[in-house]
């Protein structure tokens, strides 16, 4: 028995932005006092079937936000076989520490999550780190090898939400269009990681100006849009379900944008770290902004916000890729492509966008709850009474230094590292849990 | 400065281990100095012209032009050394100098070396094929080695563009760039640049082209570089698969036909055309390449002038340089071997020079 008083609720799916209070019992949203409503103790003890005041746990929110927890539809975990970089522990504690109260774990993990017992594994694990939810994504086709499809069936059954090659595309169009009709047998989305290798050949960053300057092997732009324009096209065709990671080029966007005008049933996502850094913040030894796809032009950055904006890309995910200060510390056609982001990206965007008014509040939690939660047919991502009480109590002017003894991660491969940044979650509850408490993960 | 060079290459033996080999020279004295030019310079201050204050040599975006002129005029002085019968010069003698090359460059490798030599340093190869390296230990444990072998000065030359200024980063010693990827080639644009400067006095007015895979080319990058920065005119000249749109941010002139831009050249320097690049699709045939780009005697009377020819080496003969015009006598490019010795002599002198010895130019030879 829950009641966190004096707090912005935030809820898009309602439409609220106000003071209010909630209510949570048995894990879930027992009562929720909207902004101009007034709940008594007599009432609030109604609600709970409790008879004394004393029984029910009381947070003073002091007037911070309280929103749905965030949902990440794009996560490395690593674990199995890469537990140097992650596990699904030390990620499920990084998740709820960066206020996600939901993750999908990617299936490029060695062994690669192809079979019932691997997604069972992946889950399981989750529910024994006991923080945020851990959804599994299962491959598409049997070792990421792009030649056979998995048995998707079974391992909806075992508890994967979606299914994606992440981290590799898959190159025959052939195949990946049975994928999409395949799909169909589950219901769930397949995700596309959008890349035509013989395009992006063994290029480290965006192909432009600064890849020219730095000698630095460039991708073009349009290693990612054409096959952009190939999957719209294929899900357009089959009426499969698509949803396109890490959208980094302008020409996507407008590819996105005029397939979900034809109707196709596409969803799209942007990793935060496209909207904030550019290849010009690429420097030769700093291996820290290697991601995949590389960091776009200023004109990209642009159209992925106004895509943001406008309803065309649908979400924010991350993208957390985690890897050891070892791997990292090798001549920048060397290092692994990727960025450690959970703890770090909710505030990047506070900071960035939202302070910049560049973005609302209320928009940030539709997309980073609201639409991952629809797209993907999860619980939470509202406010709702009866919805899972997945909790953020946020500060919006809580600043922190990104050490780290701080990181909750295993590993630190983030460009914010010895930077401050500002806005975090400072309580949040999974499931009516307190998970975390003033910024510390509680064991 | 104009140096007489009767014989291109360099003087027999040198860089032979069993003239100039670690150990039997080492403790050679200056041997009172016949004809040595190097002589103790006292109390030099941070103001000295010959006060160096760069750590490394990674590429010439951060020389100044002044910098760039020190090292050319060192490498002047060098060079009357080299061209002269003498011993070992004691100038580096107790510093050592590391040889990493992870890429296969005998040219560039040998004549870092002879540098190191010849100045007294000791040398040490990392035959990179049979160490470690191959092993899979990483760059950085192999900088960690070198700091424990308190190295002075370390050599790098590698297929990772950032590979030196990522050991740079890592390492007390010096390092100079031998070439890093597509990166920067910075002792090869400077030998250019002295090479140039020899035959045509000077940069202000004159017009070089660079002809060939721009792309792919650290030493196409690091020569517009210095060479914009001393006040030549650049043009770049290649296919369109070699010359994407991309390299005008290196804020030269580019084309795609190489007879347009010949017309008042100084000198055109010719790259080396890997010849793998027909295998990954971006040149239909070393047949149509060369009919396009191959500098020809006709071809480079379109310049309507006297114009030097320069090539990095080594020469595909008929691909992008044809065989008489390599050996004609417009061309400099054996000097630019002797140069390259000089060049880095040079500056791996003025980056040890902190023990005290530094060229006196005002010495005549005995």
């Amino acid at each position: 028995m829950l009641w966190i008083k004096n707090v912005h609720l935030l809820d898009p799916t309602q439409g609220i932005s106000g003071s209010g209070s909630l209510l949570v019992k048995d894990g879930r949203i027992a009562k929720l006092v909207k902004p101009g409503e007034e709940l008594r103790t007599e009432e609030a003890l109604a609600v709970f079937g409790a008879k004394a005041e004393e029984m029910i746990q009381q947070v003073d929110g002091g007037g911070n936000y309280l929103f749905p927890g965030l949902i990440d539809v794009h996560v490395h975990l690593r674990e199995p076989g890469q537990e140097a970089k992650e596990e699904i522990n030390s990620g499920s504690r990084a998740a709820v520490r960066g206020g996600f109260t939901s993750i999908l774990a990617m299936a490029n993990t060695r062994p690669v999550i192809d079979h019932r017992a691997l997604v069972e594994y992946v889950r399981l694990q989750g529910e024994r780190a006991g923080k945020a939810r851990i959804y599994p994504v299962a491959a598409v086709t049997k070792g990421l090898e792009g030649r056979e499809l998995t048995e998707m069936v079974e391992l909806k059954a075992a508890g994967a939400v979606a299914f994606s090659d992440d981290g590799r595309a898959i190159q025959s169009a052939e195949l990946f269009r049975l994928a999409l009709e395949y799909a169909k047998l589950t219901g769930c989305p397949v995700i596309s990681h959008c890349e035509d290798e013989s395009l992006a050949g063994q290029g480290v960053m965006r192909k432009g100006p600064t890849s020219a300057r730095l000698g630095l092997r460039g991708i073009p732009a349009s290693a990612e849009s054409v096959m952009v324009a190939r999957d719209v096209l294929l899900a357009g065709e089959t009426g499969g379900k698509l949803h396109i990671a890490h959208v980094s080029t302008k020409e996507s966007v407008a590819i996105i944008r005029a397939a979900k005008a034809a109707g196709v049933d596409l969803s799209a996502e942007v990793n935060p770290h496209h909207l904030l850094f550019s290849d010009e913040d690429v420097r030769l030894t700093e291996t820290i902004y290697k991601v995949n796809p590389p960091l776009p032009s200023k004109a990209d950055q642009e159209a992925l916000l106004a895509g943001l904006l406008d309803g065309t890309i649908d979400m924010l995910a991350t993208d957390h890729a985690p890897h050891t200060w070892d791997e990292k510390a090798r001549p920048f056609d060397e290092a692994p492509f990727g960025i450690n982001a959970l703890e770090t990206a909710l505030a990047a965007v506070w900071q960035e966008l939202v302070i910049k008014r560049k973005v609302k509040p209320e928009k940030v939690i539709e997309l980073w709850a609201v639409n991952p939660a629809r797209r993907f047919g999860l619980a939470g991502g509202t406010l709702k009474e009866g919805a899972p009480a997945d909790l953020v109590l946020f500060d919006p002017e809580w600043r922190e230094r990104i050490t780290p003894d701080t990181l909750e991660s295993k590993t630190q491969n983030t460009p914010f590292l010895g930077k401050e940044l500002q806005g975090f979650p400072v309580m949040v509850w999974v499931g009516g849990k307190l998970v975390v408490n003033r910024r510390k993960v509680q064991d | 400065m104009k140096a007489v060079v009767p014989d291109a290459q360099p003087r027999k033996g040198r860089g032979d281990n069993e003239v100039f080999g670690e150990g039997e020279n080492r403790d050679l004295l200056p041997p009172g100095v016949k004809g040595c030019r190097l002589s103790m310079i006292e109390g030099k201050g941070e103001d000295s012209p010959m006060h160096w204050r760069h750590k490394d040599l990674l590429d010439l975006d951060t020389l100044t032009v002044a910098e760039i002129e020190t090292i050319l005029q060192t490498a002047g002085a060098m060079k009357e050394v080299l061209i002269r019968p003498l011993e070992k010069l004691p100038a580096l003698r107790g510093k050592s100098v590391a040889l990493m090359f992870y890429e296969n460059s005998t040219r560039t490798r040998s004549s870092f070396e002879n540098a190191a030599k010849i100045l007294g340093a000791q040398v040490t190869n990392f035959a990179v094929a049979q160490s470690s390296v191959n092993k899979g230990e990483s760059l950085l444990d192999t900088a960690r080695t070198l700091q424990a072998m308190k190295i002075d000065l370390v050599v790098i030359r590698h297929a990772a563009s950032g590979a030196a200024e990522f050991l740079a980063k890592h390492l007390e010693a010096g390092v100079i760039n031998g070439g890093d990827g597509q990166h920067a080639h910075p002792t090869q644009a400077l030998l250019d640049c002295f090479t140039l400067k020899e035959h045509l006095g000077g940069f202000r007015g004159k017009k070089i082209v660079i002809v060939g895979d721009i792309l792919h080319s650290r030493v196409a990058r690091s020569n517009v570089i210095a060479l914009t920065k001393l006040g030549a005119e650049v043009m770049l000249a290649g296919p369109p698969t070699l010359l994407p749109a991309e390299m005008k941010a290196l804020g030269v002139q580019t084309t795609y036909d190489l007879e347009s831009a010949l017309p008042g050249a100084d000198a055109v320097m010719a790259l080396r055309l890997q010849l793998e690049r027909q295998r990954s699709g971006l040149l239909p045939s070393l047949r149509e390449y060369s009919r396009l780009y191959m500098l020809t005697t006709e071809r480079l009377a379109r310049t309507g002038k006297k114009t030097f020819v320069l090539h990095p080496g080594p020469l595909n003969r008929g691909v992008e340089i044809a065989s008489e015009l390599a050996d004609s006598a417009c061309s400099l490019i054996e000097e630019q071997v002797t140069n390259g010795v000089a060049v880095r002599m040079a500056l791996i002198n003025l980056m040890l020079g902190g023990a005290g010895y530094a060229l006196d130019q005002e010495c005549t030879p005995a």
